[in-house]
């Protein structure tokens, strides 16, 4: 039988087998302890598993509106040049009204997905599922999880200020027709945003309301991050990266 | 190995580069000087490992997609700094695991979460270390678990084991010894087996 001390010898040289890096003196040694023990022998085939799995993982990809933001934010500050390429007044608003209408999907969307009943989670992504370790089984941890919360939607509020106070700045950008598309699109999520506070003022502790909440207010933040970053893209004559912005966010 | 002189920067003094490094040095030369076009470029050649890296350290794509924002403006403002003394792609990776780890541990601070500690880590004589093949391990599930690894480690084994990294780079994108990189990989590696085999 062996001991764990003599199996704790061979550790660094069974994850260099998983790795493919072992080589064939070590390897042979190995293999002379794993046909003797079992614990070892299991281990050895998990963890050449496990490397398999992991190297089999997808790569996701960025959506396509995270340059265009990244883009709008250096424009704004100043830190970049690029070519402005003029465009007629005419064409430029037609291609705003079919971003405003674009947007309206994109809202449509999001209405779908919070709905009335608001979801139970929250689950951005595929890869969502970490745990939640707060501990609310005690006061103080409860008290800490309400103030975490009204921070964080202060958090959102003041970005949402700040994007308002910066798109109105740029409104003269769009023709009457597109601005008011865009601030229906707004007023359809401050509505979500409103029937999830009117939830959360019934059930102020309920985690599904709270999430849905979050979920209304970011999609405002992006709405208006859009907003501005189409806002560029049209400042600059760029309607196929304004076309992309939407593909973008219907994607989302 | 063959070595050239480039100037770098009109504030930097001339460096010697490896010639693999010129084009990033070219790059980061454009992006200094405003160039949009190059910025993008250099977004495109890396925003797709910094995101998956991202994904994986927060756990969430949401999350992920602020933070790459974050990380690219980041280091367009930090662009003085790059020296060429690694390679642009390492730089970045530094800057992106720097920036996940920072928004984990305030996330932890702000929501008082205990950050876990690999000090009671198992070992193969733990009877919670089952055998994996006992049961059916999906992507997802594996996704999951490394969720749920300790910051440290997760760093190390998504670095290596996920991007493909050698210990010697994990160990300069994180700022540690190549003997620690492989402990906290393998360390890594021996608490997803515990959580996949549950």
């Amino acid at each position: 039988m062996k001991t764990n001390m003599e199996c704790a010898r061979y550790l660094e040289a069974i994850h260099e087998l998983a790795d493919g890096v072992l080589g064939p003196i070590r390897r042979a040694e190995l293999q002379l302890h794993l046909d003797a023990c079992d614990a070892c022998r299991a281990l050895a085939d998990d963890l050449v598993r496990l490397r398999s799995l992991t190297t089999s993982l997808d790569r996701p990809s960025p959506p396509d509106r995270v340059w265009l933001q990244i883009a709008g934010r250096l424009r704004q500050e100043g830190r970049v040049t690029a070519p402005v390429t003029a465009t007629g007044r005419a064409g430029r608003q037609a291609a705003l009204f079919a971003i405003a209408a674009g947007l309206v999907v994109a809202v449509g969307a999001s209405l779908v997905l919070l709905g009335p009943g608001f979801r139970a989670s929250r689950q951005p992504g595929p890869l969502a599922g970490a745990p939640s370790q707060g501990n609310a089984a005690t006061s103080d941890a409860v008290q800490s999880v309400e103030t975490e919360f009204r921070l964080a939607e202060q958090h959102y509020q003041n970005a949402i200020t700040k994007l308002e106070q910066a798109a109105k700045s740029e409104e003269g950008a769009f023709d009457a027709q597109t601005a008011a598309m865009l601030q229906k699109n707004l007023q359809v999520i401050d509505q979500a945003i409103a029937e999830s506070r009117a939830a959360l003022r019934t059930e102020p502790q309920s985690a599904p309301a709270r999430d849905s909440l979050f979920d209304a207010l970011k999609r405002k933040v992006v709405m208006l991050q859009d907003t501005i970053a189409v806002m560029n893209e049209m400042r600059k004559g760029d309607s196929a990266g304004a076309a992309q912005l939407i593909e973008g966010i219907n994607k989302s | 190995m063959t070595t050239s002189k480039v100037t770098v920067h009109p504030s930097a003094v001339s460096v010697a580069v490896p010639p693999g490094r010129q084009a990033d040095l070219a790059l980061v030369e454009r992006c200094r000087a405003g160039e949009l076009t190059a910025f993008e470029e250099l977004y495109r050649a890396h925003s797709g490992r910094l995101y998956s890296v991202a994904c994986r350290m927060l756990g969430n794509t949401a999350d992920a997609e602020d933070l790459l924002q974050e990380i690219f403006l980041a280091a367009h403002r930090k662009l003085d700094s790059f020296r060429g003394d690694s390679a642009l792609g390492t730089w970045l990776y530094r800057l992106a695991t720097n920036q996940c780890l920072d928004y984990l541990r305030s996330r932890a601070a702000r929501s008082n979460q205990l950050t876990g500690t690999l000090d009671d880590e198992p070992g193969l004589a733990d009877p919670s270390s089952r055998a994996l093949g006992e049961r059916a391990v999906t992507r997802m599930d594996l996704e999951r678990a490394v969720a749920q690894l300790p910051e440290g480690c997760r760093a190390a084994f998504v670095l290596h084991d996920v991007e493909g990294l050698e210990h010697r780079e994990v160990a300069e994108v994180l700022g540690i010894a190549e003997g620690t990189s492989k402990s906290q990989v393998h360390k890594a590696r021996l608490r997803l087996r515990t959580l996949l085999g549950r």
